[in-house]
Order: C-alpha cells, then structure tokens, then sequence
C-alpha cells in the first residue's frame, strides 16, 4: 500500500518529477556510459597486452627487467615451463629470444630489435605482407622498419650483434613477410626469426629471455598467480613479474583514470542529490496538510517517513531504468571505437586498442544504480523526516 | 683512437737506428719541456706500418674470451683488423678503418656493412675499446695542454705524472687525461682518462716493454674501465714495424670480397 501510495504521489506533480527523473537519468546514463566506455577501453589494452607483447605474467633471468641483458636468460626453459605448468595448470607459455642489433640492406642500416619467437604460438604480431616464417634463414620485420631499410618479402637482410659469450654475432637472413603488432615501436625496429635460429645467433644455447605466461583470464590483476607461480620458482635466478610490473605507467594511469572518474560520479549526484532534495522538500511541503490529515488518522510517523522515501525511490528506479537505456543506445549504437586513432603511436610504450568494443557493464551499472539510489535517498531523508514529525494539530492548519 | 694508442697498438716505425731529427729522451730532466716531449713520444710510437698478430683477452663479469688477430696499419689514417680465431661467427671477421670511417666484414652474413655514426660509441667486439677508439686519430699533443706535476717511481720505473687538459678547441671526449711516462724511454707507462665530470672513466696500462729495433715496445697493453669486473688485454704474439704494406690492404673492394 505504501508503495502505491509512493507511486501515486510522483504523479501528483508530474512535471516536476518529471524534472527530478530526467536530471538523475542523465547522471545514470552519465555514470553509466563513462564507466562502460573507460573499462572496456581497459580492457581492450590489458587484452592488447596480455594477449600480444608482454603476457599475463613472464618469467626471466633474475635482473632482466631492471637492465635487460643479452646473457641474462632463463637457462633450462623446458624445467621452468614443467614447474610453471605445476603451479599454473591452464597457463599458456611462450618462449622469447630478446636482443638489441644492426640490421643492413644494401646501403641502408638501423638499429633494430631481434626478436626469437616461436612462430605457431606467438600473438606478437599480425603478418602485413609476405608468409609466415617457415624455420631456416628467414625473418619477418616489421612494416615500418621494412618501409626504413627498402625491404619488401624476398629481400635481404644483414643482421649484427654480440652474441651472449661476447662474441661478434653477424648473419644474413631472407625477408619472409612482413608484419604489425600491438607497439608502434616493434613496427618501427622489430625483425622477428624462429627462436632457434635466435638461440644460435645469439650463442644462447637452450637459453631464453622471457618465458611469456599467458592466463585463461580477462582479469587485471593476476598477483595471486604471480605469487603461485614465484612459490615455485628458483627466485636465487629467476624472475616472475605480471604485466602490471612490468608496465607500472599503464596500471597506474588506469588507476589514476578511475580515481579521477569516482571524483566526477560523486559531483554529478551532489547536483542530482541536491535536485532531489529540493523536490522533494517542496513535495512535502505541498502536502503538509493531507501529511497532517493521514497522521492525525493514525499513521505512525515511521509510515509517513516511508512514504516520501518511497516517493524519491520510485523515482530513482525510474531515472535508473531510462538512464541505462540511454547509456545502452549511445554505446551501443556507437558500437566499436578506435583508440589509436585519438592517441596517435604508442602511449609508454604500448600502442591504444585499435578496436574497443564498447558495452554495457555490469560493474558500471552497479556503481551507478549504488550511486542512483543512494542519493535519492539522501536528497530525501530529510524532507521525509519532517514529514514523519509533523505535528497533525499545525500541519491541519497548513493550507 | 688517441695517438698513443694507435700506436702503441699498431707499434710503427723500425729502423734500426733512430731517425736523425728525433730529440734524445730528456730523461735526465726532473721538469722537461713538456710539448716537445709529447710529440717525441708521439713521434717513436708513430711510424710508416705494421703488421701485427695479438691476442685480445676480454674480461667482463658475464663471460671471458680471447680473439686472436691480425692487424695492418698505414700511418694514423688506415688499418685493417682480421679476426684469426674467436667465436663461432666471428672468425674471418675484418674491420676496415679508413680515415674516420670503419667498415666491418661479416664472415657469417658474408657481407660488408658500414659502421652507422651512431654506433661510434659501442663496444667494439665486445672489447672495452669503441669503435671510436679506433677512428680517432687525434694528436695529444694538437688536443691538449700538457703539465708535469712531478716525477717519481711507477711500477717499479723512473716516471714524469704529466696532466693533459683538453685545449678549448679541441673536440675530445675527456675531460682530463693523467700520463704516466717512463724517464729512460720517454714511452708511456700508463695512462688514465677521466670524463669531464672528473670521474675515472678507464685506466690504459702499458707493460713488458720489448727492444724491437733502436726502440722499445710494450708487449702488453691493459685497459680497465671503471665498470666494474670488466678488462681488455692486448698482447703480441709478433710485431713487424715499417714493412711494406700494399695500399691495396686497406681497399673496401677487397674488403667486399672477404679479402685480406
């Protein structure tokens, strides 16, 4: 009955609640679209991460994240990946061969990165021109860097380097393809071989420098797998670092992103809290004589709180409702948006998802209908306590 | 690099008496004329050509390894590096230096490439010595102001401890250079390079002087830079001074083609 009563009185007034429900709807649907838009962004560029150049997780030679080193690897990846497997079953591992060198064509040199993958399992990259590598002497660079040594599929390609005994390290190698990754900077310097052919170049042996973990996950935060996995570890020379470590900017910009966004929220419902209050403390005052009629009836006070209560609730739930689905229309009818095209080349050292698909959370509708209905009941705590004290003898004589 | 070490590492000059213009070592003098003797010095070091077989140790605290090789030089401005024996990929390999260019053979890759400007300060074989070692040839005594501080015993040697200061023109890396040269043969004992910070950036000692000639010549040469754990020795195994050496030596076509 009190529910019914609540419902009625919104449509006392119509259009003032009307009002009131269209300024908390656009808070929701602000709240909502912003939240839905700056996480599946996230989580497009953790996926980007996770997914392509660094893994969930990777485990080095201990001191090669503080200054990476061509003889600072991973000796025996095969036992590290059996122990890895033992702490994380449904992880996924892909060995790495890392190294800084000349690459000339004809005339032309650059500086480049080598990179030793293991062609079939590796997501670092997407084939531009050209085929896949086949194992023997072939590499694939990367189009920017083919663009810089006037390399097209079929060329060919000098590479130097000091290999991991000190020794000078030199090769000639066929161009295969092509190809485009998540970084502008691997565009740019990246030539890519089978992680054998790495390993002899190098004068690496078995040895690897990263051994990229990748989880059956979408989550950001893997610490408690980083910590899983450190259990098994020989940590005297290993080192297990997750994404977040090993790009603390990305992980605190996003941090720093949802600080700021919680600020906004809070400024949006202080207005829409503030709207609420205003209604209904006009609402109550309107009505102070049938207020004081209903108590001197008999209803109990807390009866009247509810009420008014009720009468803002009805009213958030309504704005939820219309406020989601402007949220919804906007981000779904915008479908995908394409980050790099804002941001151009790589932001510390990651380039911006090219493809985000924007939708609805489910988080975001929490903290906003958390956010909604807070606020309307706030704004309406204190108009709803007056009512509940009215006093029925004033309140009649309230005309 | 620095003329002495160009010398020293390409040991010229060989007669079998001294040239007749070349100042005697003042090695009676406690405060000699410190230009004139730079030069002399320089002078000794310097010379027509050599060839020369050594051995490069290197020490650094990730690996040790040693490149035997053959070394040609013509003068300050030309020399050729051939890779005797090292590791897997490197032996054959040739290092060209002409003037103020290196080109380098690879033996593996079977190809020449040209030593970016870029890369001028990188190790050169993993060595302690740059690529820019080996291009420079500058002359101490054109780059720097020289000053005896005093003379006393080194290693067991009558020595001159001389300042070098870069004149304000001059384009050198170092801030400070300390020379330590010997009394009785007017040849250096050790030399110290500091940046221009004033740090002590490497150490170059000379040691196990041998008569090659109407001069002696160090058989050793030790460079320690201040990287902890690191160091590279240059010993000869044979040195020959002032032979014929074709010009041809020193052609980038030949290089191109994997000859010496």
């Amino acid at each position: 009955m009190l529910l019914a009563m609540a419902w009625r009185n919104v449509w006392r007034n119509a259009r003032r609640s009307l009002i009131t429900m269209t300024s908390m709807s656009l808070g929701v649907a602000g709240i909502v679209g912003l939240y839905s838009y700056r996480e599946a962004a996230n989580e497009a560029m953790v996926r980007d991460i996770t997914t392509g150049l660094l893994g969930h997780i990777q485990v080095h030679g201990l001191g090669y994240q503080e200054a990476p080193s061509i003889s600072t690897v991973v000796k025996n990846p095969v036992q590290v990946e059996a122990a890895l497997a033992g702490a994380l079953p449904n992880a996924q591992t892909e060995r790495r061969v890392l190294g800084a060198g000349l690459a000339g064509a004809g005339e032309r040199s650059a500086p480049v990165m080598v990179l030793g993958v293991e062609p079939k399992t590796t997501t670092l990259y997407r084939l531009a021109k050209g085929a896949e590598l086949t194992g023997g002497h072939e590499v694939l660079i990367g189009r920017e860097l083919a663009d810089e040594l006037g390399l097209s599929p079929g060329g060919e390609l000098v590479l130097v380097s000091q290999g991991a005994d000190g020794s000078v390290a030199n090769d000639r190698y066929t161009v295969a393809g092509t190809f485009v990754s998540s970084s502008a900077e691997l565009d740019a310097t990246a030539v890519v071989m089978p992680l054998n052919e790495a390993q002899s170049f190098f004068a690496l042996g078995d040895g690897v420098h990263q051994l990229v973990v990748r989880l059956p996950t979408d989550a950001e935060d893997v610490s408690p797998q980083v910590t899983a996995l450190r259990a098994a570890l020989d940590l005297k020379t290993l080192e297990a670092l997750s994404w977040s470590e090993m790009l603390p900017q990305v992980k605190s910009t996003m941090d720093t992103k949802r600080r700021n966004q919680g600020v906004m929220d809070f400024v949006i419902f202080l207005i829409v809290g503030l709207g609420v209050f205003n209604a209904m403390t006009m609402s109550v005052f309107e009505r102070t004589h049938e207020l004081g009629v209903l108590s001197a009836l008999g209803t109990r006070p807390g009866r009247l709180l509810g009420l008014v209560l009720f009468e803002a609730l009805w009213q958030a739930t309504l704005a939820f409702a219309v406020g989601v689905a402007i949220a919804a229309l906007g981000l779904y009818g915008t479908g995908t948006t394409d980050l790099s095209a804002m941001m151009k080349g790589d932001v510390m050292g990651v380039r911006m998802p090219s493809e985000v698909h924007l939708v609805l959370l489910p988080a975001a509708l929490r903290s906003a209908a958390f956010t909604a209905f807070l606020t309307a009941a706030l704004g309406a705590v204190i108009p709803a306590l007056r009512a509940a004290r009215l006093r029925p003898v004033e309140a009649l004589r309230h005309t | 690099m620095h003329a002495l070490l160009l010398a020293s590492l390409t040991l010229l000059a060989a007669a079998d008496a001294p040239p007749a213009d070349l100042p005697v070592c003042p090695s009676a003098d406690d405060k000699p004329a410190v230009a004139p003797l730079i030069r002399r010095t320089e002078r000794v070091l310097e010379g027509r050509s050599s060839i020369a077989v050594m051995n490069m140790s290197i020490k650094t605290p990730a690996y040790e390894r040693t490149v035997k090789m053959k070394v040609w030089s013509k003068g300050r401005d030309f020399a050729l590096v051939r890779v005797l024996e090292g590791g897997p990929r490197e032996t054959g390999m040739m290092t060209l230096k002409r003037e103020k260019q290196l080109w380098n053979y690879l033996p593996q890759a079977g190809r020449v490439m040209k030593l970016p400007s870029g890369m001028m300060g990188d190790s050169w074989m993993g060595s302690d010595f740059t690529n820019d070692d080996l291009v420079k040839g500058s002359s101490i005594a054109d780059d720097f102001t020289a000053v005896v501080d005093k003379t006393g015993a080194h290693d067991g040697h009558q020595a001159w401890f001389i300042t070098l200061t870069p004149k304000p023109e001059a384009r050198v890396v170092w801030g400070k250079i300390e020379l330590i040269l010997d009394r009785a043969t007017c040849l250096p004992l050790e030399q110290r390079f500091f940046d221009e910070e004033g740090g002590l950036t490497r150490r170059m000692t000379y040691a196990d002087l041998k008569k090659l000639g109407w001069r002696d010549v160090a058989m050793k040469i030790t460079i320690t830079p201040a990287e902890k754990g690191r160091q590279t020795t240059i010993t000869y195994d044979s040195l020959e001074l002032d032979g014929e050496v074709a010009d041809d030596t020193f052609s980038l076509r030949r290089l191109q083609q994997g000859k010496e």
